[in-house]
C-alpha cells in the first residue's frame, strides 16, 4: 500500500518494560492526549501510567446479560405457558425451575457474544488493517519483544521537532516518522462483487428449495412417508384378494356391545330385570335418547303422534295397556331385538342408555296414567313451591 | 532466608472484646436454660442449630488453611493466622456438643425403640442410626479433625521462631492427607445431624450442600474478623484493600456454589417428584414456612451476589463488612430452614434468639482465647512477603 | 529436593527470551510437515474415515444397526456424548478457572486446551444428531415459530443440552478466538509469505498490540473468564440432568450434578496430559510446557479423581440408607451382575490407579504418568457407559431385563471420533500456534515492569 505526504505521527522503540513504563508516564504527564503505547503483551501497571479510565465494556455485558435472562425467562413462559401450555410430567404450566437452564445459558451466550463484538467492533474498530502503522518496522518491532510508543500528529501539542528531542530524552531507541496510507475508494458496485452476491443468492435459495421439495421426498429420506405396513384401505399383495381392509373375524365383538343372548327372539324365554333407578340423572339420559332415537316414531311424549302417523308403518303409542303391561325387560328387549317393522336399535344406543330409556318410558306412561295419589302430591308440591 | 519482620508489632486485643464475647455467650446460655424450661424440644433444637453454626465455621476455616498449602497461595498468608484461629473451635467442639449428645433421644426420632420397631424402613437403617453407633461417630469425627489441626497449628506457630521451610512442605503434606478426610468427615456430621432429622429423607448431595454452607460462613466469618483488625491496626501494616479482593472474590465464587448446590438438590427432588423424597421439600413450603424459603432465597444468594458483582465491590471494606455480617445471618436463615420445620407450625419464639448469641460469643472467646497465644500474622512464613507484594492485576 | 517457597516459581524454563518463545511457537508453522506428521495424520484420518462409513450406513439403514434394544434404548450415543462433553471441560477449566485463579503456569497449556475444548466438543455433537432416527430433520429441534403452533419442550433436559452445549461451544470458541487475535497479528509481521500475512491479516482484524485495545481486551478477557466458569459448570451439570431427573435407580441421585462436572474434569485433564507429553516432545515445547505443568495436571486429576471416588460411596451409602430395595439392587448389580467387568474397569480405573498420584515421583515420571491418564481415560468412558447401560437394562420389573452388545457400528463410530479429534488435534499443530505466544512472553522471566522500581 502507498504512503501519502501526510504525518500520521512519531514512533520509539524501547528495550525493557521498565523504559515503557517511564516513557509512557512521562508522555502523559507532558500534557499529551493521543499518544499510544505498543506492546507484544499488556504490561501490569501500563493503564496507571497512561492514566487511562477504567473500560466500560461491563457494562455492555451486563446490558446484555440482564435483557438476554428477562427476554428468554418470557418468552419461554409465553410459549409453555400461554400459547400452548400442556401438562407435562404433572407440573404446573409454569414450570419455573425447569425454566432456568435455558435461561441461563442463554444469558451466558448473549452476555459473551455482546462482550466480543462490542469489543471488535466498538471499542476497537475492528476489522482494520488499514491503520498507519500496520506494515512498519515498528509493528515488526513490537510483535516480537519490543516495546513502542506512538504520538499521533492531530494531538493539540504536537511539534514534529519538539517531539522528535522529547522522545530521544527518554532513551528511546529508532525514533521514526510513519505516514498516513493513501485512501483508496471501495466502489461498492463492482461487477465482480454483484455478480458474488448473485451467485450466493442463487444457490442459497436453489439450494433450500432443492434440499425440503426435492431431497427429503428421495430415499432414504422418505422411508418414514412409505412404509411397509398395511395403511386404511389400501392394497394388498399378501391377501388372496387384494383387499387391504378385512371383515371382521368371526366372533369379534365392539366396544361396549356384548352378544344379546336372546337376539332373534319374539318374546325372550327370560326377560332382563332393570338395573338402574329412576334417579334425576337416568331420566335425564333417558329423555335425550328417547327423544333422539324414539321420538321420530313414537312421539314426543310416547302418543303414537309423530309425523308416521297415519302411514305405513304406523308405530303405535306407549300408552296402551299392552305397552304398559310389558316388563321392563321386556321393552328392553323390543329396543335391542326390535319388533316387527321397528328395527334393533342396538348399534345406536348402549346398554346403559337402553334401561335409561325404559325409566323414561315407564315415567311417562305412569304421567299419562297418574293415580289421584299422583296429582295430589303435585298439586301439594306447586301449593309449596308458590309460598 | 528471610529475617525476623520486624514490621510487624504483636499487639494485644481489646479488653472489650472478651467482654463482649463473655457478655453473648452468658446472656445466650441464660436464656437458653430459661428457653429449656419453657419449651424443651424447642430449645434443644435452638442448641443444635448454635451448634452447628459454630461448628461449620471451625471446619470451614481449617479446611481453608489447607487449601492455602495446597493450592499454593500467596495473598493469603498474612491472614492466615486469623482463619487459624477461627478453625481452633474444633478443640471446644467436644465440650459444645455434650448437650446434644445427652438430648439424642429428644431430637432424633430415630431414637426411640418403639418407633424404629414400628417403621419397617428405619428398622432397615437402625444399623448405622442407633444411638451407640451415632456417639462413636460424633467423637471419632471431632478426634480426627482435633489432630489434624493440632498438628497443623503446631507447624505454623513453631515456625514463626524457627522460620523452617520444612515445616511448610509438611503442613502442605498433612493439608493434603486432610482433604479425603475432611470429605468424609463433613458428610458424616451433615447426614448425621442433619439428614436424619428427618430419617426418611435422604439426598447424596446433602454432605456437599453443607460443605458449601460452611465455606461461606467461615468466608463471611475470617473476612469480617480481618476487616476489623485491619482497621484497628492489629494486622500487618502493610496489608491493603488488594489483599481483601480474593476473599470478596471467594466469598461471591461461593455464594454462587451454595446456590448451584442447592438448586440442584430442589430441581432434582422436584423434576422427579417421587413421594418417597419430595414431602421434605414440600413440608418446607407450607404452614408458613414458604415464606422462610423464600428468605432463603434471597438472603443467601441474591442480595450476595449482587453485592459482591463488581470487582471494587470486592475490595472495598465497607462492603466487605456488611456483607459479611449478612452472610452470617444467611447462614442463619439456612440452619433454621434445614433443623426447625422438624417443629410443628412456623413461628419465630424468643428462644430462637439464643442461637446468634451463644454461636457469637463463643467464637469471639475462642478467637481472643488463641489471639493471646499466638502472633496474628505468620511472620515465619516464607511465603509472606510474596503474600504482602500482592497487588489485584 | 527443598523448593524455597519464598521465591516466585519459574513458569518459563531454561531462560527463554521473549523471542526464542516466539520462534519455538511459530517453528512448526513455518516448515513443512515431515514424514511424521503425515504418518500421524493417515493413521487417524483412517479411523475417522471408518467411522464416517459406520455413520453413513447408520444414516441410510437406521438405528437398527446399532446394539440398541428395550430395555436399554440409549446405549453408545449417549455414552459418548458425555464422554466427548466431559473431555472438552478440561480447555475452559484451564483458560477461564485457572485464570481466574491467578495461576501464572496456565500460559503454556491455555491455549492447547481450549483447540482441545473447541474439537471434543465437536465430536460430541455429533452423536445427539446421528442417534435420532432422522438426523436431517434435526433443525426441529430449535424453537422455531410453525403452523402447528408447536414449541419445544423447555422443560426437558434434551433440550436445555441443546442450549447448553450449543452455547458452550459458541463461547468456548469466541473465548479462543479473542486470544488468537494478537498472536496472529504476531504471525503477520513476522512471516514472509504474501498468502500467509492475507490470511493472518484477516483473522488478526487488525490488531496492533495497542495498549489501549489490550486494557479492554483484559477486561473482556476476564469477564469471557468469568462467564465461561459458571458456563462450563452449567454444561455438565445439565447433561447430568439427562439422567438424575429421571426416576430409575442408579440414575435419580441429586449428587449427579458436581459428581459429572468433577469426573468430566478428570477425564478432560487427563487427556490434556495425554497430547501434551506428545506434544511437547515432538515440537521441543520442554521448556514451555514443563515437567512442574505436567505435575500440577496431575495434582488436578488426583484431586478430582477422589471427587469421583467420593460420588460413588456416597451413592453407595445412600442406597443402602434409603432402603429403597430397587436402588440397593442396581449397585449390587453393578457389581455382581452380569456387566460386573465394566463396573471394575471403572472402579480399578478411576479411583484405584490415580492413587499413585500421591507420589512425586510418579507424578514426575513421563511414562507411568502417561499409564495412569490413559487408564483414566478408560475408566471414565465406562464409568458412562456403567450408568447407562447397568441402570437400564435392569430396572423395576424383572420381566424386561436384558442385555445390551454392542455392534461393530457402535464401536466403529467410537473410534471414528477419536480419528476426527486427533485428527483435528494434528491439523491444529500445524495451522496455528499451540501456545498463546503473547501470553507466555507475560510470564517470562523480566517480562514485567518491577514494582515501583525496587529490587529483591
Amino acid at each position: 500500500m502507498k504512503r501519502s505526504n501526510k504525518l500520521f505521527g512519531i514512533t520509539a522503540i524501547f528495550d525493557s518494560p521498565n523504559e515503557i513504563i517511564h516513557a509512557a508516564k512521562a508522555i502523559s504527564n507532558s500534557g499529551f492526549k493521543n499518544f499510544d503505547i505498543n506492546t507484544p503483551y499488556p504490561l501490569h501497571g501500563m493503564d496507571k501510567a497512561m492514566k487511562l479510565k477504567p473500560s466500560k465494556l461491563g457494562y455492555i455485558t451486563l446490558a446484555f446479560g440482564l435483557s438476554g435472562a428477562a427476554f428468554t425467562l418470557l418468552f419461554i413462559y409465553w410459549a409453555m405457558s400461554i400459547d400452548y401450555p400442556q401438562v407435562i410430567g404433572g407440573k404446573p404450566f409454569f414450570a419455573f425451575p425447569a425454566f432456568i437452564p435455558v435461561t441461563f445459558e442463554v444469558t451466558v451466550l448473549l452476555a459473551t457474544l455482546s462482550t466480543v463484538i462490542g469489543l471488535l467492533t466498538f471499542l476497537f474498530g475492528f476489522p482494520n488493517n488499514k491503520q498507519s502503522l500496520h506494515d512498519t518496522d515498528y509493528m515488526k518491532k513490537v510483535s516480537a519483544d519490543k516495546f513502542g510508543a506512538v504520538i499521533y500528529a492531530d494531538d493539540t501539542l504536537f511539534n514534529e521537532l519538539k517531539v522528535k528531542e522529547f522522545l530521544s530524552s527518554l532513551n528511546a531507541n529508532s525514533i521514526e516518522s510513519i505516514f498516513e496510507f493513501e485512501k483508496e475508494s471501495y466502489p461498492i458496485f463492482q461487477s465482480k462483487f454483484l455478480m458474488l452476491l448473485l451467485a450466493v443468492a442463487v444457490i442459497t435459495s436453489g439450494g433450500t428449495y432443492f434440499a425440503l421439495n426435492k431431497l427429503l421426498l428421495m430415499t432414504p429420506f422418505n422411508w418414514m412417508a412409505y412404509q411397509d405396513k398395511l395403511t386404511a384401505q389400501e392394497k394388498s399383495e399378501f391377501f388372496q384378494d387384494n383387499f387391504g381392509a378385512r371383515p371382521k373375524v368371526e366372533g369379534t365383538v365392539a366396544r361396549g356391545f356384548l352378544p344379546y343372548p336372546f337376539a332373534g327372539q319374539v318374546t325372550p324365554i327370560e326377560t332382563l330385570s332393570n338395573p338402574l333407578l329412576p334417579t334425576k340423572e337416568v331420566l335425564q339420559l333417558g329423555g335425550k335418547k328417547y327423544n333422539a332415537f324414539c321420538s321420530p316414531c313414537h312421539g314426543n311424549y310416547a302418543d303414537g303422534d309423530s309425523r308416521l302417523n297415519g302411514q305405513f308403518p304406523n308405530p303405535p303409542t306407549l300408552h296402551s295397556k299392552r305397552a304398559r303391561e310389558f316388563s321392563d325387560g321386556m321393552l328392553y328387549h323390543i329396543i335391542t331385538n326390535g319388533q316387527n317393522v321397528m328395527p334393533s336399535y342396538a348399534s345406536q344406543v348402549t346398554h346403559e342408555e337402553r334401561w335409561a330409556i325404559v325409566n323414561y318410558i315407564r315415567a311417562l306412561q305412569r304421567a299419562k296414567n297418574a293415580a289421584d295419589s299422583d296429582v295430589k302430591k303435585i298439586q301439594m308440591g306447586l301449593l309449596n313451591a308458590s309460598k | 532466608m528471610l529475617q525476623n519482620n520486624s514490621e510487624y508489632q504483636k499487639k494485644n486485643l481489646p479488653k472489650r472484646l472478651s467482654q463482649l464475647g463473655w457478655f453473648l455467650f452468658g446472656a445466650g446460655l441464660f436464656l437458653g436454660v430459661i428457653g429449656f424450661f419453657t419449651d424443651q424440644h424447642r430449645a434443644i433444637l435452638n442448641y443444635l442449630m448454635a451448634y452447628m453454626f459454630i461448628l461449620s465455621i471451625g471446619i470451614g476455616s481449617l479446611l481453608l488453611v489447607a487449601l492455602e498449602y495446597v493450592g499454593g497461595a500467596d495473598w493469603s498468608v498474612p491472614i492466615r493466622r486469623v482463619v487459624e484461629f477461627l478453625s481452633s473451635i474444633i478443640i471446644f467442639l467436644p465440650i459444645l456438643v455434650l448437650p446434644l449428645v445427652f438430648s439424642i433421644h429428644d431430637i432424633f426420632h430415630w431414637a426411640h425403640k418403639d418407633v424404629v420397631s414400628a417403621d419397617q424402613i428405619l428398622k432397615g437403617k437402625s444399623s448405622y442410626l442407633n444411638e451407640t453407633f451415632f456417639i462413636i461417630r460424633v467423637f471419632a469425627v471431632l478426634a480426627i479433625w482435633g489432630i489434624f489441626y493440632f498438628l497443623m497449628i503446631r507447624n505454623s506457630n513453631a515456625q514463626d521462631k524457627s522460620y523452617d521451610q520444612t515445616l511448610t512442605k509438611r503442613n502442605i503434606i498433612l493439608s493434603a492427607i486432610f482433604i479425603p478426610f475432611f470429605a468424609v468427615t463433613i458428610t458424616i456430621t451433615a447426614v448425621d445431624w442433619l439428614m436424619s432429622l428427618e430419617p426418611h429423607w435422604f439426598s447424596t448431595i446433602f454432605g456437599v450442600y453443607f460443605f458449601s454452607s460452611s465455606v461461606v460462613a467461615s468466608l463471611a466469618a475470617i473476612t469480617l474478623f480481618v476487616v476489623i483488625l485491619k482497621e484497628k491496626g492489629f494486622m500487618h501494616p502493610k496489608l491493603i484493600d488488594d489483599h481483601l479482593f480474593s476473599l470478596g472474590a471467594l466469598q461471591f465464587a461461593f455464594i454462587n456454589f451454595w446456590a448451584y448446590i442447592a438448586f440442584s438438590q430442589y430441581l432434582l427432588v422436584w423434576y422427579a417428584n417421587l413421594p418417597e423424597e419430595n414431602f421434605w421439600f414440600i413440608h418446607r413450603w407450607q404452614n408458613g414456612w414458604q415464606y422462610l424459603s423464600i428468605l432463603l432465597i434471597i438472603t443467601h444468594f441474591i442480595v450476595p451476589y449482587a453485592a459482591l458483582l463488581s470487582q471494587p465491590s470486592k475490595m472495598d471494606p465497607e462492603r466487605l463488612k456488611f456483607i459479611s455480617v449478612w452472610i452470617l445471618f444467611a447462614h442463619f436463615i439456612d440452619l433454621y430452614w434445614l433443623i426447625m420445620p422438624n417443629v410443628e407450625g412456623y413461628y419465630f419464639s424468643w428462644i430462637d434468639i439464643v442461637v446468634p448469641l451463644i454461636a457469637v460469643g463463643v467464637i469471639i472467646l475462642v478467637f481472643n482465647y488463641r489471639a493471646k497465644k499466638s502472633n496474628l500474622v505468620p511472620i515465619g512464613d516464607p511465603k509472606l512477603q510474596k503474600g504482602l507484594d500482592f497487588r489485584v492485576p | 529436593m527443598n523448593i524455597d517457597y519464598s521465591q516466585e516459581l519459574r513458569v518459563v524454563e531454561g531462560a527463554l527470551k521473549q523471542s526464542q518463545i516466539e520462534e519455538l511457537v511459530a517453528k512448526p508453522l513455518e516448515t513443512r510437515p515431515d514424514k511424521k506428521f503425515f504418518i500421524a495424520l493417515t493413521i487417524s484420518g483412517s479411523l475417522l474415515l471408518f467411522g464416517a462409513a459406520c455413520v453413513a450406513l447408520t444414516f441410510y439403514y437406521g438405528i437398527g444397526l446399532w446394539g440398541n434394544n428395550q430395555p436399554v434404548g440409549w446405549g453408545f450415543g449417549i455414552v459418548n456424548f458425555v464422554f466427548w462433553v466431559g473431555i472438552g471441560h478440561a480447555g475452559t477449566l484451564i483458560s477461564a478457572i485457572l485464570f481466574l485463579l491467578r495461576q501464572r503456569w496456565r500460559t503454556g497449556i491455555a491455549r492447547f486446551a481450549e483447540a482441545m475444548t473447541i474439537f471434543a466438543v465437536m465430536c460430541a455433537g455429533i452423536f445427539p444428531i446421528i442417534h435420532t432416527g432422522r438426523p436431517w430433520l434435526a433443525g426441529y429441534l430449535m424453537p422455531y415459530p410453525n403452523q402447528h403452533g408447536l414449541w419445544v419442550n423447555f422443560t426437558s433436559p434434551l433440550i436445555w443440552d441443546v442450549f447448553a452445549v450449543s452455547t458452550y461451544f459458541t463461547v468456548s470458541f469466541v473465548f479462543w478466538f479473542v486470544g488468537l487475535i494478537p498472536d496472529f497479528a504476531t504471525l503477520r509481521d513476522r512471516t514472509t509469505s504474501k498468502i500467509k500475512k492475507t490470511i493472518y491479516s484477516i483473522f488478526s482484524l487488525g490488531w496492533r498490540h495497542s495498549h489501549r485495545n489490550w486494557q479492554h481486551y483484559e477486561k473482556a478477557y476476564i469477564l469471557l473468564a468469568g462467564f465461561a466458569t459458571p458456563l462450563v459448570l452449567s454444561v455438565h451439570t445439565i447433561v447430568s440432568f439427562d439422567f438424575a431427573v429421571a426416576i430409575i435407580p442408579g440414575w435419580h441421585a441429586t449428587i449427579f450434578p458436581p459428581y459429572f462436572v468433577a469426573g468430566a474434569i478428570f477425564s478432560g485433564f487427563a487427556m490434556v496430559v495425554t497430547v501434551l507429553i506428545f506434544v511437547r516432545k515432538i515440537f521441543n515445547l520442554e521448556h514451555i510446557i514443563t515437567i512442574n505443568h505436567l505435575e500440577k495436571m496431575n495434582k488436578v486429576i488426583l484431586a478430582t479423581g477422589m471427587m469421583v471416588g467420593y460420588a460413588y460411596s456416597m451413592e453407595f451409602f445412600i442406597a443402602w440408607y434409603s432402603g429403597n430395595q430397587f436402588e440397593s439392587f442396581v449397585f449390587i448389580n453393578r457389581a455382581f451382575g452380569p456387566y460386573a467387568w465394566a463396573y471394575w474397569i471403572m472402579v480399578s480405573c478411576n479411583v484405584i490407579f490415580p492413587q499413585f498420584f500421591w507420589f512425586k515421583k510418579i507424578r514426575r515420571s513421563i511414562p507411568i504418568m502417561l499409564a495412569i491418564v490413559i487408564f483414566v481415560n478408560i475408566g471414565m468412558w465406562f464409568e458412562r457407559f456403567v450408568i447407562v447401560v447397568s441402570s437400564l437394562h435392569r430396572d423395576f420389573l424383572p420381566s424386561s431385563w436384558g442385555y445390551f452388545t454392542p455392534t461393530l457400528f457402535d464401536i466403529g463410530i467410537l473410534v471414528g471420533s477419536f480419528g476426527l479429534f486427533f485428527t483435528l488435534v494434528i491439523l491444529f499443530t500445524k495451522t496455528l500456534p499451540v501456545v498463546s505466544i503473547s501470553e507466555v512472553k507475560a510470564v517470562a522471566e523480566g517480562a514485567q515492569p518491577s514494582h515501583n522500581g525496587g529490587h529483591h
